[in-house]
């Protein structure tokens, strides 16, 4: 099967007046449609170099990159406009496109419906809790129908209760969707939890250092569920030691 | 009834809470108004007493029957109407082209770099200076006084919301890039909504600004308005015209500044 995204032999060189640095190198990757592949690495590694390349933010200095499908994005944080109410934030990747027709407006309407929020549609951002600014977030991302979700730490900006629930809704939210996701993150547990493969990135310049292929045993999926799953121990430890975290 | 319940349920140090702070707002705004009221009585009776000269120092009662009296034969409204007619059209238009200047300086990150020192130098540089300037090139008359309160307010107006344009979050303008959008639609759907209580804020500034402006420009060459009547009127020793012309110019900032604040609320209803 041809893969949905591919990185061939991908380098990307950052200039700045203190000079020229490697941000990522000779970097091979090859992701399946359907799949939902995280990506770890220490931090300042080149992460989230690489999803501004896939979403063509930024031009690789070389190498090859294809995506083949539509790219939805997530931020650090959700980044609604305040001054926007909740319907009109989730709109908003439809206005930029100029595809609000009666027909992605319903999609958006179903959509906010069916993750809770239907009764906060004229609501202001400032009057919503974390979790759910995250979820209209997803909401935003998913209402230009990707086929493929770029999710740059999406969940580091609540705290850790929030976090595991939102992490767990937006998993089982794009496993239902269908969609093909990237995830990058630095917590190894989120990593693990969410995806069918974990890429370990070496430090700066970013190259693949490992690929795990993730077999968890559980009943029903979901990340919550997946992290009680006997095996999670020993990826999380084997990841753990790739990564070769020196705690100072 | 539900209202009755809550009322029930607020606890006795709740409501001797509330009321201390009633007592207290209470409090301030009566001492407000003795302060007033007290300073026109302690004026008056002064006048009145001969412990001040009315001649050189008004009082009250004469600034009245001044009022009246003007207000009879219209002039007076002639002069209010001039002032807030050059005053609204310094502060609008100074607002207006400050604000069109600093998309254009944000859009073309090259040119401001290069209008960078001007900006700051002119920006220091007390724009009351140039009045003589302006009327000596536009002429004796109202346009002239209209250019100079645009002149008070327009740099200040262009270096705040320029910054204000530049401190919006980058990540939110890669929001607009990341779906596709151009530049054009980054400053309509992010950086212009986002500085529209900066803007708001900006009027409110050049209300002030744009008064010292007109009042000037009416100083020099002005034939009607508060600032002709000022002048003109301790020329000719009326301090009762000079005091009243004050004391409305005060209320007519005051007046100003309270609309901006209310479109303001109007505008920000998304604001916690």
């Amino acid at each position: 099967m041809r893969p949905i995204v591919s990185l061939e032999d991908v380098s990307l060189r950052y200039h700045s007046i203190n000079g020229e640095t490697l941000a990522v190198s000779d970097m091979c990757l090859f992701v399946q449609e359907g799949e939902f592949l995280s990506i770890v690495g220490p931090s300042g590694c080149g992460k989230s170099s690489i999803l501004s390349m896939l979403a063509g933010l930024i031009a690789p200095s070389e190498g090859n990159i294809s995506v083949n499908g539509e790219i939805g994005y997530m931020l650090q944080k959700d980044y609604l406009l305040e001054w926007r109410t909740i319907r009109n934030n989730a709109l908003l990747g439809l206005e930029i496109q100029n595809k609000l027709t009666p027909q992605n407006i319903a999609y958006v309407e179903e959509l906010l419906d069916q993750y809770g929020l239907g009764d906060f549609k004229d609501h202001y951002p400032y009057q919503l809790s974390g979790g759910m600014r995250q979820r209209v977030a997803l909401i935003r991302t998913l209402a230009i129908r990707p086929s493929i979700l770029l999710l740059d730490e999406p969940f580091s900006a609540l705290d850790y209760q929030t976090r595991l629930s939102v992490s767990d809704e937006i998993g089982t939210i794009i496993r239902k969707e269908g969609k093909t996701a990237i995830l990058v993150s630095h917590d190894i547990s989120e990593a693990i939890s969410l995806a069918d493969r974990v890429v370990v990135l070496s430090a700066r310049p970013a190259q693949v250092k490992r690929i795990y292929d993730i077999h968890l045993t559980t009943d029903e999926y979901s990340p919550i569920k997946a992290r009680e799953a006997p095996e999670f121990r020993e990826y999380f430890n084997a990841i753990w030691k790739e990564l070769d975290v020196h705690v100072v | 009834m539900w209202y009755k319940k809550e009322i029930k349920s607020v606890s006795k140090e709740q409501t001797a809470f509330l009321n201390r702070l009633r007592k207290r707002k209470h409090a301030v705004h009566t001492i407000q108004w003795v302060l007033l009221v007290g300073f026109f009585l302690l004026w008056e009776t002064a006048a009145r007493f001969d412990w001040i000269d009315p001649f050189i120092f008004s009082q009250p009662t004469r600034m009245l029957n001044a009022g009246i009296q003007m207000g009879k034969d219209g002039s007076l409204w002639t002069h209010i109407g001039t002032t807030l007619w050059e005053t609204v059209a310094g502060f609008v238009l100074g607002t207006l082209i400050g604000t069109l200047t600093a998309i254009l300086l944000w859009w073309n990150r090259f040119v401001s770099n290069v209008a960078e020192p001007y900006l700051v130098v002119l920006n220091s540089l007390p724009k009351t200076a140039l009045a003589p300037i302006i009327i000596v090139w536009l002429g004796n008359n109202q346009t002239s006084i209209i250019a100079v309160a645009l002149l008070t307010s327009v740099i200040v107006t262009v270096m705040s919301v320029l910054n204000g344009f530049l401190q919006v979050d980058n990540e939110k303008i890669k929001l607009i890039q990341i779906f596709g959008g151009t530049k054009a639609q980054v400053l309509k759907k992010v950086v212009f909504p986002a500085n529209i209580p900066c803007i708001l804020n900006a009027l409110k500034i050049n209300v002030g600004l744009s008064f010292v402006g007109v009042i000037v420009g009416e100083f020099l060459v002005a034939q009607s308005g508060l600032g002709f009547l000022i002048v003109y009127g301790s020329q000719v020793f009326k301090l009762d015209w000079v005091m009243l012309s004050v004391i409305i110019l005060a209320i007519l900032a005051a007046l100003m500044y309270q609309g901006i604040a209310f479109l303001e609320k109007k505008c920000l209803k998304w604001q916690q």
